[in-house]
């Protein structure tokens, strides 16, 4: 970040150059995507609030049914970890959903304790805290920011160690769980809006490609899920089509099992 | 010993100089997000929720670079570029899996920040398009935000 020094200089300089008189951007009407494509960065993963944002514009979802207050197994492999973490992360955007304080700083510990287990926790003890006193005051807005927060400094620690591949799956957990609720409530209450909001093949490939270049993490769980996201592409994959509510429960049923498997134990 | 000394006295100064450059790189970088979420500032009051991840780097005049985005039909969006390097221009532009233009109107630039909104008719990926337009500096650092509501 910029030293403190540099603000007041900042702050001139923005000010000045926002009160020039705004231009309405110009720009080709049109550009090839193929070519485009050579200096594509990847995709990126949007934050599970984003999906239940413009899924409760769509109206009538009681978020308190998708609350979930099981703490989840202790694990010691930090794949399982990064995947559970990103799980709970999710878990909290939803408890906010349902404006449910005592969930959203259980959750808030939780994160905390996972982080501790994986190691990056230095950064997360003020962001845990921040959910706590935002969640007391029923601040929701702050506690979604503070979510975010979390899961940024999470990745970002795990960056700087080049734990990128744990980062990963970080946000793979989230878009897991953001995805079994996204299903379960287009199931309970099907339109073409809401599944139109699965309509994500880039994500999945993104994940695809992620998961296979990850052999050292020899993980049966890990496996699973590409098999699952395998499973999922062509039910999502549909170009201009509707995605229909049969395959919505299919993938339903997919990702509620692997949400299981996330967060329990195997024997 | 005093050649021992001599070689861990450049190693020493080697390791300090790539320090200090590796820092500075990436000063320059936060430089540019503090500039583009200095942009985004006024719109966090209507309510936007601005991401914390971001995307940087640094361009030549002229040159583009794209990121993909998955956007979702019912979120309204806005995508903030900024650079610290005051005297360039930048744009950046929201287009549609198919290429097309995908931003709305009042999408803007001014100097050394630019702004595109898109409230998208479909879900699914964009590209965002972010350039140097110009530049006195050889390499310009940059930085994307988003936010949505």
């Amino acid at each position: 970040m910029i030293p403190f020094a540099k603000i007041p200089k900042l702050t001139i300089a923005v000010i000045a150059a926002l009160s020039l008189p705004a231009q309405a951007a110009e720009a080709p009407k049109h550009v090839d995507v193929k070519q485009l494509s050579k200096k594509v960065e990847d995709v990126v993963v949007p934050l599970p609030n984003e999906v239940f944002g413009a899924l409760n514009k769509l109206g009538g979802v009681n978020w308190r049914e998708y609350v979930r207050n099981d703490k989840g197994a202790n694990f010691t492999e930090r794949p399982r970890i990064a995947l559970l973490l990103g799980a709970v992360i999710a878990d909290g955007f939803i408890a906010v959903q349902a404006e449910d304080a005592p969930t959203v700083k259980e959750i808030g510990q939780r994160v905390l304790n996972l982080s501790k287990a994986i190691g990056v926790s230095s950064s997360i003890t003020a962001h845990a805290k921040a959910i706590t006193d935002a969640a007391d005051r029923r601040n929701w807005a702050s506690v979604r920011q503070e979510l975010d927060r979390t899961q940024n400094s999470v990745q970002q620690a795990m960056n700087e160690v080049h734990d990128e591949k744990l980062s990963q799956l970080v946000s793979l957990g989230g878009w897991l769980r953001g995805t079994e609720v996204l299903t379960a409530v287009v199931t309970k209450r099907y339109s073409e809006e809401g599944s139109e909001l699965l309509h994500q093949p880039d994500l999945l490939n993104y994940f695809e490609t992620r998961l296979q270049s990850m052999p050292e993490f020899n993980l049966k769980l890990l496996q699973d899920i590409h098999a699952a996201l395998v499973e999922v592409r062509p039910l999502i994959d549909v170009g201009d089509a509707h995605i229909p509510a049969a395959s919505v429960k299919k993938i339903n049923d997919i990702t509620t099992r692997l949400g299981d498997a996330i967060t329990k134990k195997t024997p | 010993m005093t050649h021992f000394l001599k070689t861990a006295w450049r190693a020493g100064v080697l390791v300090a100089l790539a320090f200090v450059a590796v820092s500075a790189g990436r000063a320059s970088v936060d430089d540019a997000q503090s500039f583009a979420l200095q942009a985004a500032e006024p719109y966090v009051k209507e309510g936007f929720q601005v991401r914390e991840d971001y995307w940087g780097g640094d361009l030549g005049s002229g040159e583009k670079k794209a990121v993909r985005q998955q956007l979702f039909k019912g979120n309204e969006y806005w995508f903030w570029l900024g650079t610290e390097v005051e005297a360039a221009k930048v744009s950046v532009h929201i287009y549609d899996s198919e290429g097309k233009l995908a931003e709305m109107p009042d999408s803007w630039q001014k100097g050394h920040f630019a702004a595109a909104h898109i409230t998208p008719k479909n879900t699914g990926s964009y590209f965002i398009i972010v350039e140097i337009e110009q530049s006195p500096e050889e390499r310009t650092h940059w930085a994307l935000v988003y936010g949505f509501r």
